[in-house]
């Protein structure tokens, strides 16, 4: 069925990052009780846009919890994310009216073109898709909210018009809109 | 407990009146009870979880008519208690059914098939006609380690190996991913399982979601034969279960069931994976005579004739004391009583030992020294509930991995207090409130445990007056104490005072206090006086203070203990009676009796001490010096290639009697299948060798063996087991108490640096002891490398880092190349590297040095 599943990052890439940012936040914990856990990673996700394994690494050590622990709470909310998101973020509604109305079809379109299911990024990192359970617009279904943008009353034939407007390059996104 | 006592409850279960500790769950009333309630995520050993729901009970207190969990719900005074009624029947009933509607029916090759829980309840709830649509999940199983296979498409989320993990094992390993509908169980990041592969995941899972690849046989696991037996690997004796399919032993499994063992269904990696050592290709099949260099097979008749003629021309040369016997310490203590009969009464010689006794013989002292003292120790099964646990220089997830779940146990459900002393930041998770760890210098063991003492006496924590009245010589002591002030010890030890004062008070409170000994001690120079120490401070607070206090002495073998119970020493006879004064005592110096010829006849029953014994060159030119050599073993070792003849002996599943475990406890050994190739058990190569003699004994079976020892070692009596196991008890306990004052002027002291910078420790890795588990193959793909382990600062300065190859020399001029990695488990300037694979072989970079051995490191070029 459908979730939010974060894609399982690729193991055999040894990316390089950098800690500082990890080192600060964790620097700046009162203490390390097991309460301040989740707003840790959700600092850490802010300043990466995800959760990187070697900043999990310290945060295990910090708080003195296991690592499976760790990835536990992380898998439990869809928001944590372990590998680098696409630039933009579609979050897809699937509550019962946008389903009704061609969620599915939106979905189906997405992946025609891009290759990815939810939780999946595609392969030029520009899209990753996520669903949601109700986005709270129901008179606007289907809708969905693609990066900072929100979109209603969608026409699903008319996805791909809608997406082909992101592009992985600012410059050529904004060379468009002027046109 | 003696310092708590819990208030029993008076409950009605089903109309029969049982009475309950006060704090015990409904459910375990019942279980106690023999009164079945249905359950799926209640474990005795875990923390109430109450994840199935299927476990309801109705309860009536004072009236009021409630429905509960009972996994969750502690008894209370005058409850009533209905299980299995309509309405409790039918909520289980709803929950049991939505488990049924993803489980897959794939039974007949399941491992939990006719063991099964979910079987069971689904039996007792009859729950037959589900309502709903069956939908199954088909998730691949996941084989991404060597041990432990995951089909989670069996899970029902009960969560008992995430508990088990974390709650028992302390490593959490394990977590549940997700939530709602797709929860599951998993690794971190989903990465292929890295863990201390005890397996105890495996033994509570309910339904087979998780099974042990080692196993031989998929399927229909309650059509195996079952055979109870004790662990042959270290010395906290764990019972097992071998399980075994058309003649084979399959795998090994715990038992979980009330009062078997005294491991309460706990295992850990070597007891559950180590199987491999018994059906096994290398091992020795025939005996065999050494011609020339090359071994021939000959006949038992041939062997046994010859080794007996070879008996009586030595006994007859060179008299009766030129002839000569080592027992191994994994011999069963039937085994051991007639290798030293044979020696003592067939053959007129005392020169018997084992290697630990040949080591260190102040090991039988001091559990003598204990029993004098008034410390007779309680059975190993009360460690769990502890209210302190002093552990001295182990670590116990590789020494005794069991004992640490034990200890676990207490931290949770007795609030047990624990305090470590390590030279080493040993990995130890528990749930202690109070957990206090002494990490001290190298070598500065004696120190800390002196200091523990006189913290107690200078502060007062225990009643001096009353030990200075019944111990005589307490004054003597105080003042060898003297130079354990507070500075002197920090400066040795590197410990600040107050982390030693706050031990000193916790051990010294009205307590059941236990005491765990590390074998690392015996590598100090200082293993008597560190074991006289901690001694001293039990009979302070013994004669002191008020509760108990036990200790055991560092045994690190299956019968380790036994093999002295049963007189395999030159120093006593059967039951700790001492040999007379008089005996020539060469077995005492065996080594250089074999080399400057005193002894012309040496038989080794199953050791292989050129690699085990900590003087592996004169090991070897006392092998080459003797005359004429025995060997019987499981493995062709190095040892038995240096043999004039050599005898197969057979594994710990072929053959009866009892171990006895380091807390003296007398526990059964049972073969489980016949012996593989012409091997026999040592026992039965004992009794036809007699008879080759033409002396046969007169007890030729194991029972009857079992009846003359109790004749012979009172302390045996009324303790050979059936399936309940009893600890021995001394026969006279507080005889003569007195205290152990150590001068250590005349010892050697342990070398100075120079260039030699970093102390070196060895001991057994947690996958691997003895010289057998190297032959088991699911141990050597969890445990396939020696690797030596540096403090990552260390390691900076010499320029090494992880999964570098590392040359160590020592002033033995010995040097090994091993692999390395960093970790600050290992304090700075100490090198750690286990001592269990022969391609490293650790023991001829200490080549009979007595104290810390000092080695320098370099990278390999």
């Amino acid at each position: 069925m459908a979730t939010n599943d974060a894609t399982i990052a690729d193991q055999d890439v040894d990316e390089e990052i950098d800690l500082a940012p990890t080192e600060e936040i964790i620097k700046n914990l009162a203490d390390n009780s097991r309460s301040l856990l989740i707003p840790t990673l959700q600092k850490i996700q802010n300043a990466y846009r995800y959760l990187p394994a070697p900043a999990m690494e310290l945060l295990a050590e910090f708080f003195n919890i296991t690592r499976a622990e760790i990835y536990g709470v992380i898998s439990f909310y869809p928001v944590l994310l372990i590998s680098e998101p696409g630039k933009y973020i579609i979050k897809l509604c699937y509550g019962t009216a946008c389903f009704v109305k061609g969620a599915p079809i939106i979905g189906d379109k997405i992946h025609d073109r891009y290759h990815i299911r939810p939780g999946e990024t595609d392969g030029a990192k520009l899209f990753t898709l996520q669903t949601a359970s109700c986005l709270g617009n129901c008179g606007a279904a289907p809708m969905a909210i693609v990066g900072e943008d929100t979109y209603g009353n969608i026409d699903p034939e008319k996805t791909l018009d809608i997406l082909g407007e992101y592009k992985i390059d600012d410059a050529e996104m904004l060379e468009e809109a002027a046109v | 407990m003696s310092v708590v006592t819990k208030k029993s409850c008076n409950i009605k279960i089903d109309g029969k009146e049982v009475s309950a500790a006060e704090g015990t769950v409904i459910l375990e009333a019942c279980k106690q009870n023999d009164v079945p309630v249905s359950n799926l995520c209640y474990n005795r050993k875990l923390l109430p979880f109450a994840a199935c729901r299927t476990c309801m009970v109705e309860t009536v207190v004072d009236g009021k008519k409630e429905l509960v969990y009972s996994c969750t719900q502690p008894v209370a005074e005058g409850m009533e208690i209905r299980t299995g009624t309509e309405e409790t029947n039918r909520y289980n009933k709803a929950c049991l059914e939505m488990l049924l509607v993803e489980h897959p029916l794939d039974c007949p090759i399941c491992d939990k098939s006719g063991v099964c829980p979910l079987q069971d309840n689904t039996d007792m709830l009859q729950m037959f006609d589900g309502r709903f649509e069956i939908q199954r999940r088909n998730e691949p199983s996941i084989k991404t380690n060597p041990i432990i296979e995951f089909y989670l498409n069996r899970c029902i989320m009960c969560g008992l190996c995430v508990r088990a993990c974390d709650e028992i094992q302390g490593v959490q390993a394990l977590d549940f991913h997700k939530r709602g509908m797709s929860v599951s169980i998993g690794t971190a990041n989903d990465e292929p399982l890295d863990c201390e592969f005890c397996g105890q995941c495996i033994t509570v899972c309910p339904t087979g979601a998780l099974m042990d690849m080692t196993s031989g046989a998929r399927g229909l696991v309650a059509l195996f034969t079952d055979t109870h037996t004790t662990c042959n690997y270290c010395s906290w004796g764990c019972t097992i279960k071998l399980e075994s399919k058309k003649g084979q032993v399959i795998r090994i499994e715990a038992d979980e069931g009330y009062d078997v063992g005294i491991n309460e269904g706990n295992l850990c990696a070597k007891g559950r994976l180590g199987h491999g050592i018994i059906h096994n290709a290398q091992r020795i099949e025939s005996p065999l005579i050494n011609v020339g260099g090359s071994y021939k097979e000959i006949t038992w008749e041939e062997a046994l004739q010859t080794i007996a003629d070879r008996m009586q021309a030595t006994v007859n040369r060179n008299g009766p004391d030129s002839l000569a016997g080592v027992a191994s310490e994994k011999l069963t203590n039937e085994e051991s009583y007639l290798f030293q009969k044979m020696f003592r009464g067939l053959l007129g010689s005392n020169q018997i030992t084992n290697l630990a006794n040949l080591r260190a013989p102040y090991l039988n002292s001091f559990t003598l020294n204990c029993f004098a003292n008034g410390i007779a120790s309680q059975p190993i099964t009360k460690l769990q509930e502890a209210d302190v646990v002093l552990v001295f220089n182990s670590d116990l997830p590789s020494e005794y991995p069991v004992g640490g779940n034990s200890i676990r146990f207490g931290t949770v459900f007795s609030d047990t207090d624990l305090l470590i002393a390590n030279p080493r930041k040993v990995v130890f998770d528990s749930r202690a409130k109070v957990d206090v760890r002494m990490t001290y210098k190298h070598g500065a063991d004696l120190a800390v445990a002196s200091r523990l003492s006189r913290i107690i006496i200078d502060n007062k924590l225990v009643d001096v007056a009353k030990i200075n009245s019944t111990v005589a010589n307490y004054e003597n002591w105080v003042q060898s104490l003297a130079p354990y002030t507070a500075a002197m010890t920090e400066q040795t030890t590197g410990l600040p005072d107050d982390v030693l004062t706050r031990a000193a008070e916790r051990f010294a409170r009205d307590a059941d206090r236990f005491v765990i000994v590390g074998n690392d001690i015996l590598d100090t120079n200082h293993g008597e006086e560190i074991l006289n120490a901690l001694l001293n401070l039990c009979t302070l607070v013994r004669h002191g203070g008020g509760g108990s206090v036990s200790i055991y002495p560092p045994r690190e073998h299956c019968n380790s203990q036994g093999v002295n119970d049963m007189g395999c020493t030159p120093e006593f006879l059967p039951g700790y009676q001492p040999v007379e004064d008089s005996a020539a005592n060469l077995a005492g110096d065996l080594l250089r009796n074999c080399i400057n010829g005193a002894l012309k006849f040496l038989y080794i029953a199953g050791e292989d001490p050129i690699h085990s014994y900590y003087k592996p060159q004169l090991v070897k030119e006392a092998l080459r010096t003797v005359p004429f050599l025995v060997v019987t073993d499981v493995f062709m070792t190095d040892t038995a290639r240096m043999a004039d003849l050599v005898l197969p002996a057979s594994t710990f599943a072929e053959k009866d009697g009892t171990y006895t475990n380091m807390s003296r406890h007398v526990q059964r050994v049972a073969a489980a299948v016949i012996p593989q190739g012409l091997s026999k058990p040592d026992f039965d190569i004992l009794i036809e060798l007699a008879a080759a003699m033409g002396k046969p004994f007169q007890n030729t079976d194991v029972v009857s063996v079992q009846q003359e020892i109790a004749t012979v070692a009172s302390i045996y009596k009324g303790v050979f087991p059936g399936n309940k196991s009893a600890q021995w008890q001394p026969d006279s306990a507080n005889a003569n108490p007195k205290f152990h004052a150590n001068d250590t002027s005349t010892k050697q002291r342990d070398a100075a640096a120079g260039d030699y910078p970093f102390t070196l420790q060895t001991n057994n890795h947690m996958f691997h002891i003895g010289s057998y588990s190297q032959h088991a193959k699911a141990l050597v793909e969890i445990g396939p490398e020696c690797v030596a382990e540096l403090h990552p600062d260390d390691a900076k300065e010499l320029g090494i880092s992880a999964g570098d190859d590392i040359v160590v020399e020592s002033a033995a001029e010995s040097k090994v190349k091993v692999k390395v990695k960093t970790t600050k488990v290992t304090s700075r300037g100490m090198l750690y590297i286990p001592k269990n694979w022969i391609d490293v072989p650790v023991n001829t970079l200490r080549n009979g040095e007595e104290g810390l051995v000092r080695v320098k490191v370099s990278k390999a070029g």
